[in-house]
């Protein structure tokens, strides 16, 4: 089927693929760091998901008593200033950054890569006006582009993910159109041509999983990437709105008042983005290594 | 003997100065630093609602009479001559004559006289072809029929029937005299007033300036050279500036409970005063939407407020439980707390209150596995979201599930004016304690600014009823029954009023903050700095 | 290569036209326009009011009209009147623009002046201790978000100093404008800087490998006339490419820092803008920043094109 036998590239670099475990074992040797980045990206899924056995209070219940607690006793990481627990809203916090990451970037894969694909194959003015539309969107930041789209498309958790999603679009059609682009005079894919094969599925069934290491690769990336624009949109207010208890929002609601008085609401949430962020980035570049060496940075 | 003489006439040109000593040690000079929290909307008092630009631009104009800068509560005695030397109510009560200070100039030189003042009214009351882009006070001036003039320095003002509350709508902030000969659009950007300081410039999210108009006619005044403002948008920054000593002046009520702890602690030497805002945080149910057209559900709404909760959280317990006008001491027609207890929904005992809301809302088949599903709107800045969160809280406890919707600040008031939302928090600001203001404003059937469009002839009929009526004690029964009736009808429930904090550095004298409101204290004329 | 210029300016020209439309439209999706901002302020809406407000704005005409009124006043240099302060829009924005040169200036020299060297230190000792220091620091430098970065300089700033650091737009003396901006600049710069350190890395490593290295090598030259003389000169290309892309990554922290350390330039008007819904500054700012995007782009090809004569220009 494939051209590209990865099993016998990593073979090759001395790997003992026998089973899962013994892939994993090779992963972690060969790239420590890409191992750690991975740990900390399950802690975080695991977080989102376990929210409601890992926290004991929850993220929306006031509580006047504790109004600006300190981190300790009952309140792990501290309250805010209608009493609601800290440590409580990072973790469910954990849910919003997920959906809204891989959201967005599950979306904008998933867009990419079919207009990557339809670009690719069909050529001709498909192609050209795509690449238009592809050149416009990436001449803004991606920053200012979701800006102003979470801004045209009002405060959802839908909205922010859209508002993210189509900036990284660009990216993926670029790389699924080139992929496709040379892919597709492979000898393979003449043969599959010559029996009658059609061109949705040859682009299904022959093209597409040999692009799927520069796209995870990539995905990767823009996940981090993805959580840090949600991040911003949030804190300049333009994010997920109340009452998801979103990190950025958490950020810029305490930066307004309380920089000084309550330092800990303004610690900990940046350190769950940048933790989060910072797995992703090395278990990203560690994949990329790995599958795409091409790319290496 | 000489000597003597020439003592005695020392001694008779020296006393005066002795005895009014306080007028003497005023110094003249320097530039007053204040911060300003957010973007001005436009430099014209008239066309906006908010203190963001009554308390930069109020020092560019004069009012015909204004509430003594001097005196911490605004009432009818208090209010003094400003371009106004004096004025008289004829004897049917319903024409009311000022006399005009003569020579009185413009800032671009051109004289002041009646005429302007008669352009102001025209323009407020829709009769001007150049009349301002928003209006929000028209309804101050619905009983004002005409404006004439007599010669240069006399104006009447000629009502439909007598209203005793008539003058302290003159004496706000918000009622500054415009000229004739300056287009509505450029008093926007470039507004021109006869008060004691000229408008220089405005950046927007940068600064505002003024400076010192030499030609004011108040000989003296003012003694400040100018005043700087800058726009810092960040609260947590413009306080520790503040305390760094970067300005002389926090923005009025800026200062949370909170926050004054910290400047306190962090400024010692800062004189900060803590005084009603007349901001009061309420609640919006819209009748028309379902199922709150029922009466009884809002009714359980209501039974499950704890005010005191909300007080705490916010702050610190200091604001004020109330009903609709400021309470004791600082409001004068509040009703005592033991008349505000007895209200509907403001018993203080929560307990019994929720557990009477819950029976009426099992009585409409809800119970605690079969809840109502409501958004709860408002407006995404912190001031109405914190409450609101709190609300959600709380009607949790009477088997009421609210999901807080925030809506783009740019869009609120849009969206209930529409109708387009069930039950939503709000922040009302009130500018003069009087009820004609705050019963007009906000509850009679044919205001603009009466967001729910709440509407009962009766209550209507009473409200017109306390406006002519010239006995205080009688019109203040008057006022307690429309509370009653307005806590019935759950028009729009008050949860409290905010105490808020304004702060200056010991250099700022002569400032004295107003205690019933936040809006006619800005003028800055009498304002020195002792460097 | 003249015609590739061309093709070029003409392309580059159809994506700004389309940037235009896109933001154009885009914006008036928005729910609520400047109307409802305007009458905010006033705490009512009043719709006859609301009618003539938008008549005099010119906002109950269509679209197109709308659009062709905006792209000819571009045409002529007149970017409409701002909403908000109803003063020409280019009154409002030109004078912001100093400032955020400023800044992106000094994030420019502070993310080379660390990046460029660490990079290489980086390269020429691949997979040494040094390196995976390096690496996880540059790491961390493009996790933390810039706004957050701010924010922690801000508190360490009043905790350890008791001071903060507060924009003057008539500062003493230039040198202490500059001086207040090295701080946040510092906090842009440290984002960008991993980015260029990283970019620089992987770009000396290709270099390294690369056979006229393998080549001088061989001739003799010594290990450090190699590093530094014929590989960094072989990646100065890259690292002009680097620049190229860190100016659009810039933009994105120049507006979070600007909102943070409450600069009044023009990154942070942007998101004002946006919050008033006042069109004309938006529409002008975002085609102010594609404009900047696909210049500097096309510079850096051009570059490429003049400091590399492998490269050729077929399409």
């Amino acid at each position: 089927m494939a051209v590209i036998d990865h099993d016998a590239e990593l073979a090759k670099a001395g790997a003992n693929v026998h089973g899962w475990i013994g892939a994993l074992l090779f992963f972690v040797r060969r790239y420590p760091l890409g191992a750690i980045g991975a740990v900390i990206m399950a802690l975080f899924v695991a977080t989102a998901l376990f929210a409601d056995q890992i926290s004991t209070f929850d993220p929306f219940t006031t509580n006047a008593r504790v109004s600006l607690a300190r981190p300790g006793g009952e309140h792990v990481l501290g309250a805010d200033f209608m009493g609601r627990d800290v440590f409580a809203r990072i973790v469910y916090g954990a849910r919003i950054s997920l959906a809204v990451g891989v959201g967005a970037t599950a979306l904008g894969c998933i867009i990419g890569v079919t207009i990557g694909l339809m670009s690719g194959f069909f050529g001709g003015w498909f192609d050209l006006l795509v690449q238009r539309l592809m050149d416009i969107m990436q001449s803004l930041p991606l920053l200012v582009m979701a800006l102003v789209m979470a801004a045209s498309l009002g405060p959802s958790l839908s909205n922010t993910i859209i508002a993210i999603a189509i900036p990284l679009v660009p990216n993926v059609a670029r790389i699924i159109r080139s992929n496709t682009l040379s892919l597709r005079e492979m000898p393979f894919v003449e043969a599959a041509r010559a029996i009658g094969m059609s061109e949705t599925r040859i682009a299904v069934v022959h093209v597409l999983p040999n692009t799927l290491a520069p796209l995870i690769v990539l995905a990767t990336a823009q996940l981090g990437s993805a959580i840090l624009v949600e991040s911003a949109l949030a804190f300049l207010g333009l994010g997920v709105p109340e009452p998801h208890p979103s990190w950025g929002r958490m950020l810029s609601e305490s930066a307004a008042e309380y920089v000084r008085t309550a330092p800990w609401l303004v610690i900990f949430p940046g350190v769950a983005i940048s933790a989060v962020v910072f797995g992703t980035n090395l278990f990203g570049d560690a994949l990329r290594d790995l599958l795409d060496p091409r790319q290496r940075i | 003997m000489r000597s003597k003489l020439a003592f005695a006439v020392a001694l008779s040109i020296a006393a005066p100065g002795l005895v009014a000593t306080p007028v003497l040690a005023q110094k003249q000079g320097g530039t007053l630093r204040v911060y300003h929290r957010d973007n001005l909307p436009s430099g014209s008092i008239h066309e906006e609602a908010t203190i963001s630009t009554v308390q930069p631009f109020m020092g560019v104009f004069n009012n015909l009479v204004l509430f003594d800068q001097q005196k911490p509560l605004n009432t009818p005695e208090t209010i003094i001559p400003d371009l106004a030397d004096s004025w008289a109510w004829d004897a049917t009560k319903t024409k009311l004559t000022f006399k005009l200070h003569p020579d009185v100039k413009w800032h671009d030189g051109k004289p002041f006289t009646a005429k302007d003042v008669q352009c102001t009214w025209n323009k407020l009351t829709g009769k001007d072809p150049d009349d301002f882009r928003k209006n929000p006070r028209a309804i101050w001036w619905q009983n004002l029929k005409e404006v004439t003039v007599n010669g240069d320095l006399e104006a009447t003002f000629v009502l439909n029937r007598p209203q005793p509350s008539f003058l302290s709508m003159f004496a706000s902030g918000y009622t500054p005299v415009y000229p004739c000969h300056v287009s509505t659009k450029d008093m926007r950007t470039n507004p021109i007033g006869t008060g004691p300081f000229k408008f220089v410039e405005l950046k927007r999210g940068d600064s505002v300036k003024f400076v010192r108009n030499p030609d004011y006619w108040k000989k003296g005044k003012p003694y400040l050279d100018g005043i700087d403002w800058k726009v810092i948008e960040n609260r947590s920054t413009r306080v520790l500036a503040f305390v760094a000593g970067e300005f002389d002046m926090t923005f009025g009520t800026d200062i949370t409970i909170p926050l004054l702890k910290d400047i306190n602690s962090q400024a010692p030497q800062a004189i900060c005063e803590l005084a009603p805002s007349y901001v009061s945080i309420n609640l919006i149910i819209n009748p028309k939407a379902a199922p709150f057209n029922d009466p009884t559900i809002r009714k359980a709404m209501a039974l499950a407020l704890d005010r005191k909760t909300f007080i705490d959280i916010l702050s610190n317990g200091k604001d004020d439980i109330s009903g609709v006008m400021l309470p004791p001491p600082e409001g004068v027609w509040g009703m005592p707390p033991e008349m505000l207890a007895a209200l509907p929904g403001y018993s203080t005992d929560i307990e019994k209150s929720r557990a009477e809301a819950r029976k009426i809302m099992e009585g409409l088949g809800y119970s605690e596995s079969k809840v109502l599903k409501v958004k709860v709107a408002t407006r995404n800045i912190s001031v109405y979201r914190d409450p609101a969160v709190i609300l959600i809280d709380q009607l949790k406890k009477v088997y009421i599930d609210g999901e807080l919707e925030v809506v783009d600040t740019s869009i609120w008031h849009a969206k209930v004016t529409r109708g387009d939302y069930s039950v939503g928090l709000n922040l009302t600001g009130v500018s003069v304690d009087d009820p004609d203001v705050n019963l007009y404003e906000n509850y009679s059937c044919n205001s603009e600014r009466n967001l729910t469009q709440y509407c009962n002839k009766d209550v209507d009929a009473l409200i017109d009823k306390q406006s002519q009526e010239t006995d205080f004690d009688k019109r203040k029964k008057i006022v307690w029954e429309i509370e009653r009736k307005l806590a019935e009808d759950l028009a729009r429930p008050i949860i409290n009023y905010q105490r808020l904090a304004t702060c200056w550095q010991p250099q700022v004298k002569g400032f004295v903050l107003h205690r019933n409101s936040i809006y006619n204290n800005w003028r800055y004329e009498d304002v020195w700095l002792d460097k | 290569m003249g015609a590739y210029i061309v093709r070029r300016l003409l392309l580059m020209l159809v994506t700004l036209i389309g940037m235009s439309i896109l933001i154009f439209v885009m914006l008036r999706l928005v729910p609520g326009n400047i109307t409802d901002i305007i009458f905010d302020s006033a705490g009512f809406v009043n719709p006859a009011q609301k009618k003539k407000i938008e008549r005099q704005l010119g906002l109950d005409q269509p679209i197109a009209v709308q659009y062709v009124n905006w792209i000819g006043g571009l045409m002529r240099g007149d970017l409409g009147y701002a909403y908000v302060s109803e003063k020409p829009a280019i009154e409002e924005i030109v004078p912001r623009i100093p400032v955020t040169a400023k800044l992106a200036a000094l994030a420019l020299i502070f993310s080379t002046l660390f990046g460029v060297p660490l990079g290489v230190l980086s390269a020429v000792r691949q997979n040494t201790w040094l390196d995976y220091v390096l690496r996880v620091f540059s790491l961390s430098g493009l996790s933390l978000p810039a706004f957050w970065l701010g924010l922690l300089i801000l508190m360490a700033c009043v905790h350890w100093f008791g001071w903060i650091p507060i924009y003057r737009s008539t500062p003493d003396s230039p040198w202490q404008e500059l001086a207040l901006l090295c701080i946040p600049a510092a906090a842009v710069g440290f984002r960008s800087s991993a980015l260029v350190m990283r970019l620089t890395r992987s770009s000396m490593l290709e270099v390294l490998r690369q056979d006229y290295i393998r080549t001088a090598r061989a001739k003799g030259a010594s290990e450090t006339a190699v590093n530094y003389d014929h590989a960094l000169r072989n990646a100065v290309l890259p690292v002009v490419t680097i620049i190229g892309i860190e100016a659009a990554f810039l933009i994105g922290g120049l507006i979070v820092t600007e909102t943070v350390f409450n600069i009044p330039g023009v990154a942070r008007f942007l998101v004002e803008a946006i919050r008033w819904r006042d069109y004309p500054i938006v529409q002008n700012l975002v085609m102010f920043i594609a404009i900047i995007v696909v210049f500097v782009n096309f510079a850096i090809d051009m570059m490429y094109a003049v400091l590399d004569p492998r490269i050729k220009y077929e399409e």
